[in-house]
């Protein structure tokens, strides 16, 4: 599904983020990405859906090319990966539903296909209460469970989660975790770069640390810290 | 793009309208205004065009016999110039006749001419008008050449001035109209590049979740060409306007100036200035395309 083979990456600050990186990813996985800040997840995650291009390298994402798809291609890549920032990104003045729904909009679903899904995913991140209230109105955890919800609403094969319970308080972190975990239970890959150890431990997934740029430990049904056992 | 992404992308153009309503109708404004001063300064232009054609077509030539010149020859000569192209009318005007003319022209003041006696200073003389105002210059230069003419006078003065005061409205209103044009065309601009800044957010998300770029241009295309299309309408509704009842007025007041009827002249300069206006939101987009791409 997703395979990095001896990819860097330099800004043109000169700021090396990515020092030859080899990651695969099956279909259907869980992976956490964990490290300290400026280790290079952000930027990893970035190239993936084409935010960034690699220096060198080839970035592999469901068959594309990453790198050298034709720029008129892009669109076509990005709808098949969700992406959620610790930011959120929602659009002030629209409601929950249309924050959901615009996903849906500008990849000219029909009406009757986007009330179906919009209503399914509300159903599915729990606020089928709130749709007509804006962002502003809402929790950070339920405007983090809106960005999810527009992420998932086209059905992307890939999840990307660049610390999507930065800003939230442990309770709000664990629904999200739970959220996130039953989109991978439906088949989603889901990558996920974090600081929050808790939620590592407990979900017991694929760990990637990253250090410096580059991947110092990959195990399966890891925890946050090397060599902790629970 | 289907029907329902076309409404989607107006939808998206009028809130940014609707977002920045002071830069909207400044835009309309200025595009309305720099239409309008093109508008009239075009139909202005097309009057006096038409005005002077009328007034060329009226101007005549007259070729002064000498004296010595005989009826015989006159009325051949007469005969001669009927047959060139160009030639619409042609008659000779004997000294008698002008004299007679002359009385008349002086109306009450006629008794100065009595002081003349019997004599009758003035010569035959033989006028012309054209077919065309053209021709009037190659007719004059021909007459010249025939014999027993000595000189021969048309007013061309009256026409070279005309024209010039054509030539000069025209570069005027192209200048001002020009200049305005581009004002405008910095502030449609101007208004979409700043709508691009306000939505820097919904740009984000929507190349995120895979919308085209042609699916992020139009509604910022869709704003330029409505900002157009509603600053033009008001200037071509306004200069219509304008002209017709310009019209009705000199038709009342100055009844022998030939002006150009308002249909189709004015109606086509309106609609040329609808397309001007679109054309200016057009473009006031394509100088935008990258700041959006830099989004």
């Amino acid at each position: 599904m997703i395979s990095l083979r001896n990819v860097t990456k330099t800004y043109p600050n000169g700021v090396h983020a990515l020092r030859g990186v080899e990651l695969e990813v099956a279909k259907g996985e869980f992976t956490f990405l964990v490290g300290p800040s400026g280790a290079g997840k952000s930027t990893l995650l970035r190239l993936l859906f084409r935010e960034e291009v690699a220096t060198s390298g080839v970035v592999m994402v469901n068959g594309h090319d990453v790198g050298r798809i034709p720029l008129r291609r892009i669109p076509h890549l990005r709808r098949q990966i969700g992406v959620v920032f610790q930011d959120f990104r929602l659009l002030p003045q629209r409601t929950v539903f249309d924050n959901i729904a615009f996903a849906l909009r500008v990849i000219e679903a029909s009406p009757h296909d986007i009330h179906k899904r919009v209503e399914k995913m509300l159903e599915l991140v729990g606020l089928s209460d709130r749709q007509r209230a804006l962002p502003a109105q809402l929790s950070g955890g339920e405007q983090q469970r809106v960005t999810l919800a527009r992420a998932m609403v086209s059905r992307p094969l890939v999840l990307l989660a660049d610390e999507p319970t930065g800003n939230l308080d442990p309770a709000n972190a664990q629904e999200i975790m739970r959220i996130l975990l039953e989109f991978n239970r439906q088949g989603t890959t889901v990558i996920m770069a974090t600081h929050a150890a808790q939620l590592v431990d407990r979900a017991r997934q694929r760990v990637v640390e990253m250090e410096d740029g580059a991947i110092r430990r990959d195990e399966l049904s890891a925890a946050y810290h090397e060599g902790v056992v629970r | 793009m289907r029907m329902r992404t076309w409404a989607f992308c107006l939808n998206e153009a009028n809130l940014n309208l609707l977002r920045n309503p002071v830069l909207a109708i400044a835009s309309i404004t200025t595009t309305a205004v720099s239409l309008l001063v093109l508008g009239v300064f075009a139909l202005l232009s097309l009057n006096i065009n038409t005005i002077t054609t009328s007034l060329e077509n009226q101007v005549a030539v007259r070729a002064f016999f000498n004296q010595k010149t005989s009826t015989v020859q006159e009325a051949l000569e007469l005969k001669t110039v009927r047959s060139w192209r160009d030639v619409r009318q042609a008659s000779v005007i004997t000294k008698a006749q002008a004299l007679q003319q002359l009385k008349k022209e002086f109306g009450s003041q006629a008794s100065v001419l009595d002081s003349l006696g019997t004599a009758n200073p003035l010569e035959d003389s033989l006028t012309v008008t054209a077919t065309t105002p053209r021709a009037v210059a190659a007719i004059a230069k021909q007459l010249n050449a025939m014999p027993g003419v000595v000189r021969v006078s048309y007013q061309s003065a009256v026409v070279t001035r005309l024209f010039d005061l054509v030539d000069g409205v025209r570069i005027a209103g192209l200048v001002l109209g020009a200049l305005l044009l581009l004002g405008a065309l910095l502030i449609i601009h101007n208004a979409i590049r700043l709508g691009i800044v306000s939505r820097r957010r919904e740009i984000g998300i929507m190349r995120l979740v895979g919308a085209t770029e042609s699916l992020v241009h139009w509604p910022f295309i869709l704003e330029g060409l409505i900002l157009g299309l509603i600053g033009s309408v008001f200037a071509s509704g306004i200069c219509y306007w304008l002209y017709v009842a310009a019209y009705q007025g000199a038709a009342h007041s100055l009844p022998f100036l030939p002006m150009v009827a308002p249909n189709p002249t004015a109606r086509d300069v309106s609609l040329m200035l609808i397309v001007l206006g679109v054309l200016l939101g057009a473009i006031g987009f394509r100088l935008s395309v990258r700041r959006l791409a830099r989004v």
